[in-house]
């Protein structure tokens, strides 16, 4: 952390919220059951804990069912592109370093379209929570396999199953080398909201992934109510959020186990790209526009 | 001579450019103006490398044609940059007295040049400094003296150059300079090559490009935020901001693709920040999207287009203005990006305000065509005075308008007052979907009408910018020129040249390239019989883009040439002593045959 980092870090509430002044009045165009619902409620909860109101918030988003997140929320969002929500969200955070920005988007957008800018994004790290609604399809363009669909899922884009591996979300972020990574379902609103609470006080890059269904398109198998039944808290089995190694052992059981909570957690938080930005600015000579011409 | 241009070709190491680079300073510091373009081949070190440097008592409208002087330290390289160091029988050819060939026999097809001088250029650096490195003062010499040169502005330069080498360096290449000095004068030219005194010495000159014109104007215009990535020839335009835009309160990213260069550009635009990223060719294709992002949630931004050669990597070092239709088209759904084309160093400054300027005020990406003559031709020009330029923001709401917001209100200029997140009451959803007034995403045909009519409706003014274009010549003129970027120049000597024979001609210099105002071209072309479009693409893109918009005269064609080739004022000027003389009735392609014009 540098002396600069910022304030959301900070316990105090600022003024009272509640949840529903981050809610809009837009109605979501999500299938009724997607696990999307309790992403919105869960943030909803969580910006209402830190109590920044709506207009000093922005949410970014790219292309997808999840991505229509912004709009549901009273805060300045921005529904941008498929693949690029991270690179902008790093261009407001850069311009307005008091702002709080939260990025979200779907498998697809974080690990496919834009895959190449999260490595970029967590090396660099930017003060930003980014929330990823994890649901293994892409629902918009309705049922084609995602990054991270299991081996052999058939869709309507692989109608005799898919012959290539998943991702694994949790491990590229822990490997990229992120501070703090942690994965959620909505079948555990409260633990979720926790999660992302905790998320965006992290001063510096956090990722979320949240293992959220997909009704329509989805697993039959792997809906909320069969994630209740097999989701396993990291925290209620005494994992330590500060060793590294073990983090990215237990994250190997990306697909097979389904953990929830932090899986890691940077004890001491290294100086963000914004902290560090403004360190930059006040070491240097401040200069007018007409000196451009000196 | 009041108008002087020198080329010189050799191997790297050779130190040519360098010499040219001393020439340009002592020359800036005398009071002349200058251009110089450097070229190299395509290794990262070594290889061959050339330079032209045009030097005049007045500003220099270009890198000019034919050279006056012509300087080889080997045949093969001098060769290699053909048609950019073309030599005719006027031009007073230097060149290495080690490569053996006999005056006469100097490899230049069909020309004879009735100057033809071999120089021991080596043995005098060996002799006198003791190293093959001090060849390029054996040059600076021999030129000083053959063309007039203040010895100690040039001393000076050298002085400069080697002072940090320590004292045996620096003695053995001042060395090297007396001794090309001295064979000059043991050896007098035969023909008086020394430069007019500037008309007005004036020390305050200084030495700059495009890609500098355009970082500082992003400064001076109240930038904020860079995004970009390193490509050629655009990469210097973050290399300057990035030492100073922090002092400036603002930041930049280098990115890790030009997709993120330009989306966080858009992102601090979204924050309310003046932001830019700039780029060439193979990059601009990438951009494409997220331009079309803002240009649909209405953020300003900026984005610099440094041409090169293409399509695809084509050619990164050398110039070409064929990145036109891409400009202006390379984008899905109906949208219009304004397009502003500077001319020179000094106009890629107050376009590229003026590109902020514009982007503010109507909320809207606008690209900036430079190309890379422009952004790496080194100028010597006269300072710039700000006095010239306005500075203008966005329009924010009011606390009233802040009390019902709508974003995108269908206001009647099509410009709807724009918060940013910080703005109490402003808060609003920006997409690339369509939406409503207050931003919320609609699928409404009708909706979606109404936000393309306010989208394009609002850049309509634009149309009526006359500042943003250039006439001269003959108002009545029955020939008529048009030329854009860093042709334009050879366009205006050509033009001048012309007049100056008695013929009636103009000139139009579009600034504003995109959207094509209409009104302009058709006043332009009113008395226009014989219309030519100058410009640097295979295809003649401007001419195209006219077209598509403007009535333009039955005989109107461009004379367009791929990039790296050089378009000489002689050939426009040949070709305008044709079409101005009162007999001339036939078909412009007739003319064009006869003069072997594309």
């Amino acid at each position: 952390m540098t002396s600069h980092d910022s304030v959301k870090n900070c316990a105090v509430k600022f003024t009272a919220y509640t949840a529903k002044d981050y809610k809009s009045e837009l109605k979501p165009i999500w299938c009724p059951g997607c696990g999307d619902y309790s992403v919105a409620a869960a943030l909803y909860r969580a910006l209402a804990a830190i109590g920044r109101p709506p207009h000093e918030i922005a949410l970014i988003s790219g292309i997808g069912c999840s991505s229509r997140l912004p709009g549901y929320t009273t805060a300045y969002g921005f529904n941008s592109l498929h693949g690029r929500a991270l690179p902008i969200a790093q261009g407001v955070k850069m311009a307005s370093p008091e702002l709080l920005v939260i990025v979200a988007g779907g498998d697809g957008d974080g690990f496919s379209i834009g895959g190449g800018h999260v490595p970029h994004a967590i090396r660099r790290n930017p003060d930003l929570t980014y929330l990823v609604m994890d649901n293994q399809v892409y629902g918009l363009t309705k049922g084609q396999v995602s990054p991270t669909s299991p081996r052999g899922t058939q869709s309507h884009a692989s109608t005799f199953g898919s012959i290539e591996e998943p991702v694994n979300p949790l491990l590229y972020a822990l490997a990229y080398g992120a501070n703090f990574v942690a994965q959620a379902v909505p079948a555990d609103l409260e633990g979720m909201t926790k999660i992302i609470e905790e998320a965006i006080r992290y001063p510096g890059f956090a990722f979320v992934n949240i293992q959220s269904p997909c009704v329509t398109f989805g697993d039959p198998e792997n809906q909320a109510k069969v994630q209740k039944a097999r989701m396993r808290n990291l925290q209620t089995e005494g994992h330590d959020v500060t060793n590294h190694l073990r983090a990215m052992e237990l994250a190997e059981e990306y697909g097979t186990t389904l953990y929830t909570g932090i899986f890691y957690r940077n004890p001491q938080p290294p100086p963000t790209y914004g902290g560090q930005i403004v360190d930059r600015q006040q070491m240097l000579k401040a200069k007018t526009p007409i000196e451009a011409l000196a | 001579m009041h108008d002087l241009i020198i080329g010189m070709a050799g191997s790297g190491g050779d130190g040519i450019v360098s010499a040219g680079e001393s020439l340009l300073s002592a020359f800036a510091q005398e009071g002349y103006f200058a251009i110089l373009t450097k070229s190299f081949g395509s290794q990262i070190r070594g290889g061959e490398s050339s330079c032209r440097l045009r030097v005049s008592t007045a500003p220099v409208l270009n890198p000019g044609g034919v050279l006056d002087v012509a300087v080889a330290l080997n045949w093969e390289d001098f060769l290699r940059f053909g048609g950019g160091l073309p030599v005719n029988e006027n031009t007073v050819v230097i060149y290495e007295r080690k490569t053996g060939v006999e005056p006469a026999a100097i490899p230049l097809a069909g020309v004879k040049p009735a100057i033809v001088l071999s120089v021991p250029i080596e043995e005098l650096a060996m002799k006198s400094a003791g190293i093959l490195q001090a060849k390029n003062n054996v040059v600076l010499g021999l030129l000083t003296e053959w063309l007039g040169l203040p010895r100690e502005s040039i001393l000076g330069g050298i002085r400069k150059k080697f002072s940090k080498k320590g004292e045996a360096v620096l003695q053995g290449n001042e060395r090297a300079f007396a001794a090309g000095v001295d064979y000059a004068k043991e050896n007098p030219l035969g023909r008086d090559l020394s430069m007019d005194r500037p008309r007005s010495p004036d020390n305050d000159r200084v030495i700059t490009d495009g890609n500098e014109m355009c970082a500082r104007a992003a400064l001076f215009a109240g930038c904020k935020f860079f995004g970009g990535y390193p490509i050629t020839p655009a990469t210097e335009i973050m290399e300057y901001l990035q030492r100073e835009i922090w002092s400036y309160g603002g930041s930049l990213l280098q990115a890790e693709d030009e997709i993120a260069g330009i989306a966080a550009a858009v992102g601090a635009s979204f924050a309310g920040k003046k932001a830019m990223t700039a780029t060439s060719g193979p990059g601009f294709s990438l951009k494409t999207e997220v331009l079309g992002l803002a240009s649909a949630a209405e953020l300003p931004l900026v984005c610099v287009n440094v041409q090169r050669g293409g399509p695809s990597t084509g050619m990164p070092t050398k110039h070409e203005q064929a990145d036109l239709f891409a400009a202006a088209f390379s984008a899905h759904g109906d949208t219009l990006r304004p397009i502003l084309a500077p001319i020179n160093a000094v106009d890629a400054f107050g376009l590229t305000v003026e590109a902020f300027n514009i982007a503010e005020q109507y909320q809207t990406p606008v690209i900036v065509l430079s190309d890379q003559e422009i952004a790496q031709g080194k100028v010597i020009v006269e300072p710039i005075d700000p006095a010239r330029f306005n500075i203008v923001n966005r329009l924010e709401p009011t606390r009233t308008e802040l009390g019902n917001y709508q974003r995108f209100g269908l206001t009647d200029s099509g410009i709807s007052p724009i918060s940013h997140p910080g703005m109490r009451g402003g808060n609003y959803l920006a997409a690339g979907i369509e939406h409503d007034e207050r931003g919320a995403p609609t699928a409404s045909g009708e909706m979606h009408a109404r936000m393309n009519d306010k989208r394009l409706k609002k850049l309509d003014p634009l149309k009526q910018r006359r500042d943003l274009f250039v006439i001269e010549g003959d108002p009545d003129a029955a020939v008529g020129l048009i030329s854009w970027g860093s042709v334009a120049g050879i366009a205006q000597e050509a033009l001048r040249t012309a007049r100056a024979e008695g013929l009636g001609v103009k000139l139009l210099i579009p600034k504003l390239i995109y959207p094509v105002a209409e009104e302009i071209y058709a006043e332009f072309l009113a008395s226009v019989r014989y219309g030519l479009v100058v410009e640097q693409s295979h295809q003649g893109q401007l001419h195209r883009i006219i077209r598509m918009w403007v009535n333009v005269p039955r005989e109107f064609r461009s004379i367009a040439k791929s990039g790296a080739n050089l378009i000489s004022p002689q050939e426009i000027v040949g070709l305008i002593r044709l079409l101005a003389q009162p007999a001339a009735d036939a078909p412009l392609s007739h003319y064009c045959d006869l003069l072997n014009i594309i």
